[in-house]
């Protein structure tokens, strides 16, 4: 049986990673570039909650409007300075992955001077900051908050999504426009318009996955970073063609790394539990080796028949 | 501050001759055949894996090491600087062993480096260029974790000390034969992949970076040129890592992360992808930035690490790059891929003057 804290952590990444995947697919489904800053849009988002929390000691749950906001003007900031201009002039999806990976890069030693700058001038924690967490008693189990708090804002996340993307007319000419962009411009739908909140929606998901991440761990500028392949495994999982793909990815990816190394950590294998992150990159591969649509692009149904047959 | 300028410039070549080498290779993949490689750090990593995991052990006996300080892992961990000074000290005494080990390594790391290219063929051939470059980012960071924390390999996150096959050169040539040794390295790459990329096997290469269904329907074996040039290229790859171990004496896991991959590309697309001039340059404009750097961040009064500042800078830069001049500083340039006799004959004429300069060219 397993201890209640392997599920609690489990529970609180595949949190983690279901939100992060959503910004994930869409902006890949947007322009179909991989962004490898996605990341650091959450690590972002932290930051803004750590610098509230060590300058004013501001509750992190107040913070996250301020956590969604920050990360998703950067995030369009990047679409708009960057990614548009290439995406106009025709550039190549690798000339568009190697502006990711720079934009990367950049971003993440960017939150590295911050947090050295602010340690300096405020003489405080900048780096491997950890918010205290409230423990719930829950039938004799000390339950964190975070994993309520986190749960609650990816299923609430995925359900106003949902909400939107089906239910009101804005929502419904984004579906069209990222599903035939060329068909819904000439339907009157303002394609970079919806792209540019499509960017916009996937960096304030990934800051609301940040304020979080310093419950769990100690948190330091990498954090965002150490979360982004992973996040590429959840999407990819997922087929990275619909958001509740990405959800779906994102629960697999989060409960099979938990509980699979608890798993493998234990005897009679016994590995070291330094090879956790070894797990999800592993799905990862055997997803685009042997069905680089996802889970969702299988064909289930016809699977299941020839099984019938035999 | 006071920087020896012959030091410095020794240093600077050395690195430079293992950068060169990566950027040509990254050139050979990306620039001349269009394959998005973006797990370079794993081909170098794994010629610098074999050269920290096999020289000691392999010369332990020769220079006659207590077996049971060697082949004992626990007591490998603690002794292993101590053992690899040993082994220089008997490189010292015995040069032919030593060079016959440099030469024997690095040939490893080549062929450990062309093994994981031929591995990383099978994915190239099936995969998108998106899904490849995330499985090969998400390949390099495997085989750091599995370095970092396998210990037989390198001693897992401790990581090992490499001793010196130059240690029987005396102390004022040491430094330039060791550079000089590079450099000649880096010069043997430059003439391979300087070749291909004249050989027809070049222009087929290029051929299918620009449309590799055309190619495929005119009866080329597309999977096959991939698989080639990404063997050429690892194993390329695999001696930089080679020599960088020799060179920075220690391997550790932790050295390999992807932000080096990301250099490779810096110095690609900043030179100019599709020409190896391209690449020679990026690598030198790359390493004189970080180098002058390295020398004066001592000076400079910050409150944060200075290598931050030039991951900053270099992000940046490499976005205007791709903005404002997606062909790099030295631009590929065009060539005729075929001057037919008809077309000399034309030539001859006095109707092909574009076509006979071309030739030449």
């Amino acid at each position: 049986m397993l201890p209640p804290e392997v599920i609690y952590d489990a529970v609180i990444v595949s949190n983690l990673v279901a939100l992060l995947s959503i910004g994930l697919t869409l902006t890949y489904m947007t322009l179909k570039v991989p962004n490898f800053a996605h990341g650091d849009l959450a690590t972002i988002g932290a930051y803004v909650a750590i610098t509230a929390y060590e300058l004013a000691g501001a509750n992190p749950y107040l913070m996250m409007p301020l956590a969604f906001l920050v990360p998703a003007a950067y995030s369009l900031a990047t679409y708009l300075l960057v990614y548009k201009p290439l995406w106009r002039r025709g550039a190549n999806v690798v000339t568009m992955m190697v502006a990711s990976i720079a934009l990367e890069v950049a971003t993440r030693s960017g939150m590295h001077v911050y947090a050295d700058v602010m340690r300096e001038a405020y003489k405080t924690y900048f780096r491997g900051v950890m918010f205290d967490d409230v423990y719930l008693p829950l039938g004799g189990l000390r339950v964190p908050g975070v994993l309520l708090t986190s749960t609650l804002t990816a299923f609430a996340m995925t359900l106003a999504l949902y909400l939107f993307l089906t239910r009101t007319k804005f929502g419904v000419a984004m579906r069209a426009a990222i599903e035939n962009p060329s068909l819904a411009s000439t339907l009157g739908i303002d394609v970079e318009k919806v792209y540019a909140f499509s960017w916009f929606l996937a960096g304030g998901l990934a800051g609301l996955a940040g304020v979080f991440m310093p419950f769990r761990v100690p948190t330091d500028p990498e954090v965002g970073w150490l979360m982004l392949l992973k996040v590429f495994a959840a999407s990819i999982l997922g087929g990275l063609e619909s958001v509740f793909g990405a959800v779906l990815g994102g629960y697999i990816i989060g409960v099979t790394e938990v509980v699979g190394i608890y798993a493998l950590s234990k005897p009679p294998i016994s590995i070291s539990t330094a090879y956790r992150p070894a797990i999800p990159f592993a799905i990862l591969i055997l997803t685009l080796l042997f069905c680089p649509k996802g889970i969702t692009g299988v064909n289930w149904r016809s699977l299941l028949r020839r099984g019938e047959e035999r | 501050m006071i920087v020896d300028p012959l030091r410095f410039l020794l240093d600077f070549l050395a690195f430079y001759s293992i950068y060169l080498m990566l950027s040509l290779s990254l050139n050979l993949e990306y620039g001349m055949t269009g394959i998005s490689n973006f797990g370079k750090v794993m081909f170098f990593a794994a010629g610098a894996f074999v050269a920290g995991a096999l020289v000691v052990r392999l010369v332990a006996p020769l220079a006659g090491l207590d077996p049971s300080l060697v082949y004992d892992l626990s007591k490998y961990k603690v002794y292993n600087v101590m053992l690899a000074t040993e082994v220089s000290r008997f490189f010292a005494s015995s040069p032919g062993v030593a060079l016959a080990t440099l030469i024997l390594t690095l040939a490893l790391g080549a062929l450990f480096g062309a093994i994981l290219g031929w591995l990383a063929a099978y994915p190239a051939a099936k995969l998108k260029e998106d899904y490849l470059g995330i499985t090969l980012v998400v390949a390099g960071e495997l085989f750091r974790i599995f370095g970092r924390n396998y210990e037989p390999l390198i001693c897992g996150s401790l990581g090992v000390s490499v001793p010196d096959p130059f240690a029987w050169v005396p102390a004022p040539a040491h430094d330039l034969a060791r550079t000089a040794f590079m450099l000649a390295v880096a010069a043997c790459a430059w003439l391979i992949v300087d070749a291909l990329d004249k050989s027809p096997f070049g222009r087929l290469a290029r051929a299918i970076r620009d449309n590799d269904l055309a190619a495929e329907a005119l009866g080329k074996d597309v999977a096959k040129v991939r698989l080639t040039v990404l063997m050429i290229g690892s194993a390329i790859a695999g001696v930089a890592g080679g020599l960088y171990a020799f060179y920075t004496g220690a391997v550790s896991a932790d050295d390999f992360t992807p932000v080096r991959t990301f250099i490779v590309w810096v110095m690609v697309v900043m030179g100019g992808a599709g020409n190896n001039a391209g690449a020679a340059l990026g690598a030198l404009i790359y390493l004189g930035v970080d180098r002058v750097l390295t020398i004066v961040k001592h000076s400079i009064p910050a409150p944060f690490d200075v290598n931050y500042l030039s991951y900053i800078i270099l992000g940046v830069l490499l976005v205007a790059m791709l903005m404002y001049r997606p062909q790099g500083l030295v631009p590929e340039k065009p060539r005729p891929l075929l001057v037919s006799r008809g077309a000399e004959l034309e030539a001859a004429r006095g109707g092909g003057e574009e076509v006979s300069k071309g030739a030449r060219a």
